[in-house]
């Protein structure tokens, strides 16, 4: 038996998973209807597809919010899951959901599918036959996403990087990449059954002015610590910035260098995707204004190009949006895809070139790491401020980083800390900035910078 | 002059955090931050450890409330704790609540300068004339 074989008998040997039957599983994934697979929509689709978020406690509530979201001619379904199944506290949610159940008040904030199990939650998979989305935030994800994929849910969400920077002040980064090397070898083990499982990296981040260059080679790193494990199809992501021409330069470096470095590791054969997720940083109170920027938000993800967009409700500032609110948003952003033609073909040379510089002399920084494998030489690298996420509350992270906001609205870095940005591009990002003033006024610019669309 | 700043609690809010950071650095403090998700008894080693002249406490989900409670208990239990400035800010209830029942219960909890959804800048110069009024000297560096 393989160590993975081992590890993975460990795992899901667990209280609180009844019985996992390996063979019925691969049998399952095997003999899986392609309407299933993001990856094989991706590969024949025609437009972009629209995915929402949304996760409720109980199996009627999730299976309702699926019928809105099927009535509003959704494209991928989310399944987002309760923060302590996040942290692997499956006694809580059990507990929380039979209150849930018991009450009719929701006492989670999420699906917690552990407790639920693959049995059930199969049946309202393949009820709906759409693809769906695993949405969660979970360093320690091995158990939950066995559930997920023996579910008939084949997109996993997240990465050790993207899922701890922003959610975790301690919990151990090394730990976070081996326990998402086991997700990577069981989404690549699985994916030779049938079409492949679909991995998404979580671009947004704190989603609170990270500059496009971070963004950028956290989306590339995880790529490859998951293409090198042999996954098939990944979604590169990354949100609405603040700036349409810096979300398009963005885009169109992410695109070619995710190609670039594929190939540098020969996993051109890989089909790599673009995500755009709608604002992701504060939304205003006014629901007219929020839908007004969710549409916004849906012009720009075409000129970026987007395979995918992920979107948010009206409801955004005032807490979980209701089903209703939810199906709402994707009835209007696929009603917005479909009038959005002729769109022109914008080409910025002189950011794309900066960019990708920045990104390029980033990359090889962490390359140079003496470390004998990537997931290492990554580790070090954010150990050493090379990689460095402004407002991650994580320990480990050096905030050294201070971005700020141009007069038309570009995230520029202002103090590069130990980021390895190449002396031209960083005088040419301060140039665009005024740093005349105290650094009072400039702290003051960040608070409105990050309530920009408040 | 030295500054132990964090969020209290099990709260994971961290803009205001760094723009708190940011800030008294710009106004000359020297600053050890502990970042979110830090408990009450992190911030009193803190002090103790650093030999700070301020310990600025915040909150954004409203925890603070009950943390607030035992803070004449514990810090009772550190000695040479007596001439630290001891400043709490941020959303200090969960819901809502007004600034004239809040401020004089944390006052109550030992705190010298309280800032119930005050902005930044307003509560760091509060904190700045309280430093003055106390015959203290803010180093700039």
């Amino acid at each position: 038996m393989s160590l993975l074989q081992e590890e993975r008998e460990i795992i899901l040997n667990n209280e609180f998973v009844d019985t996992f039957d390996f063979s019925e599983v691969a049998d399952f994934v095997k003999n899986a209807s392609k309407d299933l697979f993001i990856s094989h929509h991706f590969k024949n689709q025609k437009k972009m597809l629209v995915q929402p978020r949304g996760g409720f406690p109980t199996y009627k509530k999730q299976f309702a919010l699926y019928e809105f979201f099927v009535d509003a001619n959704v494209d991928v379904l989310p399944l987002t899951i309760d923060s302590n199944t996040r942290l692997n506290d499956y006694a809580t949610s059990k507990k929380m959901l039979r209150l849930s159940e018991e009450n009719d008040v929701d006492m989670l904030n999420g699906y917690p599918l552990v407790n639920h199990g693959y049995r059930t939650t199969r049946k309202m998979i393949t009820h709906f036959n759409k693809p769906v989305s695993l949405r969660h935030g979970t360093p320690d994800a091995r158990l939950l996403i066995e559930t997920a994929i023996a579910s008939g849910i084949f997109e996993i969400e997240g990465g050790p990087i993207t899922y701890l920077l922003p959610y975790s002040k301690n919990f151990p980064l090394d730990k976070a990449f081996l326990y998402w090397k086991y997700v990577e070898r069981v989404c690549a083990n699985y994916s030779q059954l049938n079409e492949p499982i679909n991995r998404e990296s979580f671009g947004p981040l704190t989603a609170t002015l990270v500059p496009p260059s971070i963004t950028i080679v956290i989306q590339l790193l995880e790529m490859l610590l998951s293409l090198e494990e042999g996954v098939k199809s990944f979604s590169v992501s990354f949100a609405q910035q603040g700036s349409m021409n810096q979300d398009i330069v963005t885009g169109a470096v992410l695109k070619k260098l995710a190609k670039f470095y594929a190939a540098e590791i020969n996993c051109s054969d890989a089909a790599i995707n673009l995500v755009y997720h709608q604002w992701m940083g504060a939304f205003p109170m006014n629901k007219n204004y929020a839908e007004q920027l969710i549409s916004i938000s849906t012009v720009i993800a075409s000129m970026v190009g987007a395979d995918k967009i992920i979107t948010k409700t009206r409801e955004e500032a005032s807490g979980i949006p209701t089903k209703e609110a939810n199906a709402k948003t994707v009835a209007n952003t696929q009603y917005s895809l479909g009038i959005l033609n002729g769109l022109p073909n914008v080409v910025d040379e002189e950011e794309e070139e900066i960019l990708t510089l920045e990104v390029k002399a980033i990359m090889e920084a962490v390359f140079n790491d003496p470390a004998d494998t990537l997931w290492r030489k990554v580790f070090n690298s954010i150990k050493n401020g090379i990689i460095d996420v402004p407002f991650s509350p994580h320990i480990i992270n050096h905030n050294n980083m201070i971005t700020i906001r141009d007069a038309k609205k570009n995230i520029r870095i202002i103090k590069r800390g130990n980021v390895p940005i190449p002396d031209r591009c960083y005088a040419y990002e301060k140039g665009q900035c005024d740093l005349t003033k105290d650094t009072t006024s400039i702290v003051n610019d960040i608070i409105h910078d990050i309530g920009i669309m408040q | 002059m030295k500054v132990v700043t964090g969020v209290v609690g099990n709260d994971i809010h961290v803009v205001a955090n760094r723009l708190i950071d940011l800030s008294l650095q710009a106004r000359g403090f020297e600053v050890f931050n502990l970042g979110v998700n830090t408990y009450l008894e992190e911030f009193f080693d803190a002090v103790i450890e650093t030999g700070a002249d301020v310990l600025l406490i915040s909150s954004l989900n409203g925890e603070a409330e009950g943390w607030g409670r035992e803070v004449p208990l514990l810090k009772a239990k550190y000695k040479k704790l007596d001439d630290v400035i001891m400043m709490i800010g941020g959303n200090l209830v969960v819901g809502t609540g007004n600034a004239e029942d809040i401020v004089p219960r944390y006052e109550g909890y030992g705190f010298d300068i309280v800032c119930h959804q005050v902005d930044l800048n307003t509560g760091l110069d509060s904190l700045e004339a309280m430093i003055k009024e106390r015959h203290l000297e803010v180093r700039n560096n």
